[in-house]
């Protein structure tokens, strides 16, 4: 199977991203099958979340959903310590990382100890940020996505372009052409016949995997018990099949009782898909028990801390909230024109934007320009069923970005207030501009600026006299 | 009929899963009908008293399908059936349905896999009217319910497996089940 590009320990950004957030952006906008692809994507869930709304009161729900995440995210050492004595309790390992070195540490350690060649994993935005794949490939193991859209990737060598939806940027000739080359033989055309092909190559897979790794949506405290949410039914054979079942989970997934986590089961599926239920939702507390026949024989759960206890009674600590749901990732209008690829972090979209400068520091080459990936108009927050203000969030994290490209604006506009705050400095700079655009000027228009008014003149013309000629 | 069996059909509709209600004197019947039609040449049985009751086991060889019951001595790719024949059918019975949602609960046991319904190509469940309960979080409140043990796993399955991943349009029998079907047994 094929290995993805080298991403270097430490950070949550991808390490292989060229160019800068800028130049990427516009490279995706240059793609016009993105562009129909995510336009699509975006339509067909925003219509269904107002099936739900009509149908089943979501905007109701939210308030609720809201308030318990709250306090989970209030009472989480608490909660994660009752977690971990449960699972404990059930026959299960809990293993407490603070950072993604010490959790892939401890899966390839595991992994050696144990003797193992192949793991099969579900898909997992845990994983992905703590780069296990890397680390597993490294110390000389197989490893295979077998969610269909993960798969998809990995086999494209490429990273997720969407929490929930990882390959939705390509289309079904480019999946075919994928699978060709990687079975070496013929693939079906259809979308039926490809979907039952990578059932089958991904069975195979499953025969051989001695563990299985997934990521977790919630953990009830008071049960010691995982939650994963899927719809394709990989994730079941991941935690059912593999002689070893590692469960990987940040650390804020934590809810209270089973209360709690049946209103944020409901709440999940309807913010990601528009869907009342998703297909599969299994709750796994521990390892097979004496008499059982299937299920593994070993169930370690790894509790991410990575950054993420210190944003507790901060200003960002609603982020905590975060369900990763990937509604507002639609909901964005800058999301929807790029797609998550361009945002070189696996975490894309508004919450992305928040999030991953958090994680990595606000100095973060890959993550610092992220916060100004917005218009700040709102449509985040809205969209958001645990009523996170991602608006707010985005600005907050921008006051704290400590990016090259914001301290130069800073000065330009510090400066400008400056100049235009007196009377004759304020006439002098119109003055100059109005003779600088004359003398660009052709028939009233100015089609290329220099310097800071390139990007105006990049995608528009300025007139070049008031008021503009026709 | 009562309102919850109703509930449950319309969910199951939604959910892309048949079903159908019969007697304890017609399920077993019903059920191995519904498999012949549907190419099932083997069945692998949860062991389960209400399987019994049905006379599930009789019903089938007479359909000429070929029985199992769990924990079955399979190879691990027999199991996923890279190996042996495609149409098998696994037989569960659920602790527990949610009429709300058209959702199953299926806990692991000594007599029930925990991959029963996802290994196999197609999955039936024997669902018991009485315990249907209009929501999750009823179903779920009495699954973990205090001093009950904690099953190892719990699986939720509303309809057969899908995926959206290619192109965004939904396509069933992704993983697990390209089939479900539900009998209802209600008197």
């Amino acid at each position: 199977m094929s290995t993805r590009r080298r991403r270097t320990q430490g950070g949550v950004t991808y390490d292989d991203v060229t160019g800068t957030l800028r130049e990427r952006t516009v490279e995706a906008m240059r793609d016009p099958g993105l562009a129909a692809n995510l336009r699509t994507a975006g339509t067909a869930w925003a219509d269904q979340r107002e099936v739900m709304d009509h149908d089943y009161g979501f905007e109701a729900m939210r308030d609720r959903a809201r308030e318990i995440r709250r306090s989970n995210i209030r009472d989480m050492p608490a909660l994660l310590t009752e977690l971990q004595h449960n699972v404990r309790a059930n026959g299960g390992t809990v293993v407490r990382a603070a950072d993604a070195a010490e959790a892939c540490r401890y899966i390839v350690g595991l992994a050696r100890a144990r003797g193992a060649h192949t793991v099969a994993k579900s898909k997992s935005m845990a994983t992905e940020e703590i780069k296990l794949n890397d680390a597993l490939e490294d110390a000389g193991l197989e490893v295979v996505e077998t969610d269909l859209g993960e798969w998809i990737l990995q086999l494209a060598n490429e990273h997720p372009a969407h929490i929930i939806a990882p390959a939705i940027h390509l289309n079904k000739e480019q999946v075919a052409e994928l699978f060709r080359q990687e079975s070496d033989g013929e693939v079906p055309d259809d979308r039926e016949g490809l979907v039952a092909h990578a059932r089958t190559r991904l069975r195979e897979k499953f025969a051989q995997a001695e563990i299985g790794i997934s990521g977790v949506n919630l953990a009830v405290a008071n049960t010691g018990t995982v939650c994963i949410v899927e719809n394709e039914g990989n994730a079941r054979l991941v935690t059912s099949q593999p002689r070893i079942h590692v469960a990987v989970m940040g650390m804020e997934r934590v809810v209270a009782n089973w209360d709690e986590a049946a209103h944020i089961l409901q709440v999940l599926p309807m913010a990601a898909i528009g869907y009342d239920a998703a297909n599969y939702v299994n709750l796994i507390s521990g390892p097979r028990r004496e008499g059982e026949a299937d299920g593994p024989e070993e169930f370690h759960l790894v509790i991410i801390d990575g950054g993420r206890g210190a944003l507790r009674g901060s200003e960002f600590e609603e982020a905590l909230a975060c369900i990763r749901c990937g509604a507002c990732l639609y909901s964005c209008p800058m999301w929807r024109t790029v797609g998550g690829q361009a945002y070189g972090s696996p975490y894309s979209g508004p919450i992305g934007a928040v999030i991953t400068p958090l994680l990595e520091g606000p100095s973060s080459e890959g993550s610092r320009d992220l916060p100004f990936m917005s218009t700040l108009c709102g449509a985040c927050g809205d969209a958001c069923p645990v009523g996170i203000p991602l608006q707010d969030l985005l600005v907050k994290a921008r006051e704290r970005s400590r990016s090259p490209e914001k301290t130069k604006a800073g000065w330009a506009f510090r400066l400008w207030s400056l100049m235009w705050r007196r009377g004759i400095t304020y006439r002098f700079t119109i003055a100059v501009w109005r003779l600088g655009l004359r003398m660009r000027g052709k028939d009233g228009w100015v089609r290329r600026l220099p310097g800071p008014g390139a990007e105006w003149t990049r995608v528009r013309d300025m007139p070049s006299r008031w008021p503009p000629r026709r | 009929m009562s309102s919850v069996i109703a509930d449950m059909q319309a969910s199951l509709a939604r959910r892309k899963a048949t079903c159908e209600v019969a007697t304890a004197a017609t399920a077993g019947r019903a059920a191995a009908t519904w498999m012949a039609d549907t190419g099932v040449v083997r069945a692998v049985l949860a062991d389960d008293p209400v399987i019994d009751q049905i006379g599930l086991d009789a019903a089938l060889r007479a359909a000429g399908i070929d029985v199992l019951r769990w924990p079955v001595t399979l190879s691990r790719r027999e199991i996923l059936g890279l190996d042996g024949p495609e149409d098998v059918c696994g037989i569960t019975v659920p602790t527990l349905a949610v009429a709300e949602r058209g959702t199953l609960v299926l806990e692991a046991s000594e007599g029930h896999g925990r991959g029963l319904d996802v290994t196999n190509r197609h999955h039936l469940s024997l669902l018991p009217a009485d315990r249907i309960v209009e929501t999750l979080g009823q179903a779920l409140a009495q699954t973990f319910a205090p001093g009950r043990p904690i099953p190892s796993a719990v699986s939720l399955v509303s309809g057969p497996s899908r995926s959206s991943d290619i192109e965004k349009i939904s396509t069933l029998g992704a993983h697990g089940a390209l089939t479900e079907h539900v009998v209802i047994i209600s008197g």
